[in-house]
């Protein structure tokens, strides 16, 4: 039932600016709306022990004023010129992003030069930002279940303490920040040789090019960051724990597997495997627990997409009575029959359809393209991918889906956890403060402005797991 | 620091207007009633549809919230030709999405696909849509994942908050009610489940909306095949409770002790959607607190530090609705959060919009607007709410001209009929411990609850 399909072609231009800034633009008439995403190579895998955090707390700063543009006002420009935006991190990168009518290109660019080149600190902004930064970690972590549980996985998964410790950050390290920190990180990360700017949406490309060359030609190149270091043993930190989760209503546990980094082709391959066994209704691990043994309410999974190691994570909350050991017994026999027979004809017919629609259906939005294009060009130098990856992705055999899943997860060096309820410790208040260097990687990147409610009726507590963003 | 360029001291002026051109949709009926609305749009290879029925969870009988929930969950799960994972494995085989879900004032079935597997989607979308089975095995495993999925909702501080308002705010209406109860799950049989369906997901109470690489003709045809014998019916209708009056204000404190943060709700009974005075309370909801730039966010959070985000909500659905603002803050400035909250009820109530602030709330709410349509998805929610609120066949084209038409006064007059602080519900979920001292001086009346929704004497 496969058909032929061809993707349309997303255009692209780029070029570098003298001062080592690197442009894409992505010209596209279908709507008259611009998206223009910047993404600076900094995150928390360029954190240091006891300076957890920062990045994350950096992007809040970023909203916070700059030579000619004062406090939060970003917001305002962006707003009351009928725009969207926002700021993520992840352990890769931060990211900034607006999208605005595309006659609204000018003020974008004016407001992401202004911060770049000039960007103020101040020791109230810092103190606000701090506690605007701890409400989030209260309120997306430390009052959710589960998930300073998930962020435990990622200390069992990754040795080095780059890739353990989480976006968020510890309450202390927060606490630790100093303006000459802040000031200091800056410098050092929001270079514009450490950047890539995109624009993508209803723009003309030498219009779009004069405007990006006057509002970022000036702004001085800087020494190259130090470098990164995310090496890791094979081995993850610790095969097996139990976290003890004042606010779990009912037991859960996961699974945690360290694999290559993104885009090679046992990563790759991998991806296409974790699709296989817990994406979607017919998914092998959601029709044998959920469906077959009726033993699970809930599975989920997901990659967590790094430019080092990465990871691969499943989460279960069992039935009640069930017993999570035969689970994942059931979860490991699953992953060794599919690192034996490897996928079948349909299955495989199942992920070219899905990567092409996935593929395609993204591209409808130019800050979907902004970001990939951007993406592409910060960990790749090559944004042309955007358009070519999924080529890489549709030549993968079944072969090497099966012997890539022999390689990375059919083995004991994997993590269990198991998390269990522990309301008693709810009387101990003020929560007992998390032990140092503390539980790691958000459910989603931590973002500088939370989704507004859109709908008084809440959605179904589905467990949030972390992704990539 | 660079040195100072004056071409950065002002404020860069826009490039010329580049036009939207918004959509007109076609529209048309079957035989059967089944209203269709088509949007041919050929610039990439996908196709979205939605099957938007007018009735939804408020047609829940009174005595089993969650029916509607329940029989669109399980319409994906077997049909009289296909088992459940029959179904899920040829949608997901051909890269397509196709699922069925509820709200408060309407029903939808959406599928979406490359436009190559158009025929293959419609005909699944019309297999789950008119013969699903509901088997006794199905909905057993529903029912019970469905209570574990309750136990998790109720960890949830949104949730319990939600599930407070709603009870205040609404009294006996149907909007009360947020989810299923074990008692409801209990109450769900086969045969209660067949002819909910039967009678609710009828042709004549429907419209079909189609957006993407289509030819219209083509479809009609492909419509007219899979839907044309679908009998109509009786078209659902129910008689409404009045909402409760609210004579004075009064607390509301669900008690999670050891909670991190307090999730404050402040809420008033507002308007429905087909209001005439929607269009100046979506302006007084953008300048209030709708995002980042507004009131209530700027001073919570930018001047003040509680939270990470503070917002109202306008929730105006089909007969009735609510005004809300919401913050999760943390324990120790729950009553300093109170303050603000009223400081800017009533400053909204008292002083007159700037205008600055009308000029920037509206220049918002246009400019989002071609955002909002840029993919099939934003198109068809867009559809779906003109359709399903009987709102005029031309609002995507006099959207933007009803929002400049907002003056200051009409704001000013909207706060006043609906933002009423004197007779506001506080809903808080939180530590009562630790926050009931905190919270007296706002509210005469205080009423405890636990995180299973019952009342209880006091905090502890």
């Amino acid at each position: 039932m496969q058909k032929p399909f061809q993707l349309p072609e997303t255009s692209i231009q780029q070029f570098t600016l003298n001062n080592g800034l690197r442009v894409i633009l992505n010209e596209d008439h279908s709507v008259p709306v611009v998206s223009v995403a910047v993404y600076y190579d900094v995150g928390s895998r360029n954190e240091r022990q006891g300076r957890t955090g920062f990045a994350h707390l950096f992007e809040h700063m970023m909203f916070q004023g700059s030579e000619n543009v004062p406090k939060a006002a970003h917001f305002q420009y962006i707003s009351n010129a009928g725009g969207t935006m926002n700021g993520t991190t992840s352990s890769e990168r931060t990211n900034y992003f607006e999208t605005l009518p595309a006659n609204q290109l000018p003020l974008a660019l004016w407001l992401e030069s202004d911060r770049m080149r000039s960007l103020k600190v101040t020791q109230e902004n810092l103190d606000n930002q701090r506690e605007a930064v701890k409400e989030e970690k209260r309120l997306r972590y430390d009052n959710q279940p589960y998930v300073n549980g998930f962020l435990r996985l990622f200390e069992m998964c990754f040795q080095n303490p780059a890739n353990a410790h989480s976006t968020i950050g510890s309450m202390e390290d927060l606490d630790a920040a100093t303006v000459e920190d802040i000031r200091e990180f800056f410098r050092i990360y929001y270079a514009p040789n450490n950047a890539v700017i995109s624009v993508a949406g209803d723009l003309d490309p030498a219009e779009a090019r004069t405007l990006i060359e006057k509002y970022f030609n000036t702004i001085p190149r800087q020494p190259e960051p130090p470098p990164v270091d995310v090496g890791e043993p094979k081995e993850v930190a610790q095969r097996q724990d139990v976290f003890r989760d004042k606010l779990a209503p009912v037991p859960a546990f996961a699974l945690g597997w360290k694999i290559p980094a993104r885009r090679t082709p046992d990563y790759c391959a991998l991806a296409l495997a974790s699709h296989l066994l817990f994406e979607g209704e017919s998914a092998r691990l959601y029709q044998k627990l959920v469906k077959g043994e009726e033993s699970v309410v809930q599975i989920q999974g997901g990659i967590d997409e790094r430019r080092g190691p990465s990871g691969l994570l499943i989460v279960v909350i069992p039935k009640p009575d069930r017993d999570g050991a035969q689970i994942r017994d059931t979860i490991i026999d699953e992953v060794t029959l599919l690192a034996t027979i490897g996928p079948t004809e349909e299955e495989m017919e199942k992920l070219r359809n899905n990567l092409c629609n996935e593929a395609v259906r993204g591209r409808q939005s130019s800050l979907f393209r902004a970001q990939g294009l951007a993406e592409f060009a910060l960990y790749d130098g090559n944004p042309e991918l955007f358009n070519t990856d999924l080529l890489n992705y549709l030549k993968i055999t079944a072969t090497e889906i099966r012997d890539a899943v022999a390689r990375y997860l059919v083995t004991d060096n994997r993590v269990f956890l198991d998390i269990v309820p522990a309301p008693e410790e709810m009387k101990g208040v003020p929560a007992a403060p998390l032990p140092p260097g503390e539980p790691s990687k958000p459910a989603a990147p931590p973002a500088q402005v939370p989704p507004p409610p859109t709908d008084p009726v809440p959605v179904e507590p589905i467990v949030e797991l972390a992704q990539e963003s | 620091m660079t040195p100072t360029e004056t071409f950065r001291h002002e404020l860069p002026a826009p490039l010329a207007l580049r036009p939207l051109s918004i959509p007109r949709p076609f529209t048309t009926k079957l035989a059967n009633g089944l209203q269709v609305v088509t949007v041919e749009d050929k610039h990439l290879p996908l196709v979205s549809f939605r099957l938007a029925f007018r009735s939804g969870d408020a047609n829940d009988p009174a005595d089993v919230p969650g029916l509607s929930d329940m029989m669109t969950h399980l319409m994906n799960e077997g049909t009289e030709t296909r088992t459940s994972k029959q179904i899920a494995e040829e949608v997901e085989r051909i890269g397509a999405t196709l699922m069925a879900g509820s709200g408060s004032d309407f029903t939808t079935v959406a599928a979406s696909a490359l436009s190559i597997y158009t025929n293959e989607i419609l005909e699944l979308m019309a297999d789950i849509t008119l013969r699903p089975l509901f088997p006794q095995n199905e909905i057993d495993l529903a029912r019970e994942n469905t209570k574990q999925l309750l136990i998790q909702q109720r960890a949830q501080p949104t949730f319990l908050a939600s599930e407070r308002v709603a009870k205040v705010i609404f009294g006996d209406h149907p909007y009360s009610r947020v989810s299923a109860t074990p008692e409801s799950l209990d109450a769900m049989t086969h045969e209660g489940l067949k002819s909910f369906h039967d009678s609710t997901m009828i042709p004549n109470n429907a419209v079909m909306i189609a957006v993407g690489d289509i030819e219209t003709a083509k479809l009609l045809d492909q419509l007219n095949e899979l839907f044309g014998k679908w009998q109509a019916g009786g078209a659902p209708t129910i008689n409404f409770p009045e909402i409760p009056m609210h004579a004075a204000r009064a607390a509301y404190l669900v008690d999670r002790p050891g909670s991190e943060q307090s999730n404050i709700v402040v809420a008033n009974p507002a308007i429905a959607r087909t209001s005439p005075d929607y269009f100046p309370m979506l302006l007084m909801h953008t300048i209030l607190g709708a995002n980042a730039s507004s009131r209530l966010f700027m001073n919570l959070r930018e001047e003040k530090g509680y939270t990470y985000g503070a917002y109202s909500s306008l929730d105006a659905r089909r007969v009735s609705g609510s005004f809300r603002v919401t913050a999760e803050v943390r324990t120790p400035v729950t009553g300093a959060s109170l303050k603000e909250f009223f400081f800017e009820l009533d400053r909204i109530r008292n002083e007159a919009v700037s205008e600055k602030e009308l000029a920037d709330a509206k220049s918002y709410l246009t400019g989002v607007f071609p955002i909002r349509i840029e993919t099939q998805e934003g198109l068809i929610e867009q559809i779906v709410s003109i359709r399903m609120f009987d709102l005029s066949d031309d609002y995507l084209h006099t959207y933007r001209d009803h929002v400049n038409a907002v003056t200051a006064d009409d704001i000013q007059r909207v706060a006043r009929l609906y933002v009423t602080p004197d007779k506001a519900a506080i809903v808080i979920v939180g530590d009562a411990r630790t926050i009931t001292e905190q919270v007296k001086p706002y509210s005469n009346s205080i009423e405890f609850y636990d995180t299973e929704g019952r009342r209880k004497a006091v905090g502890e």
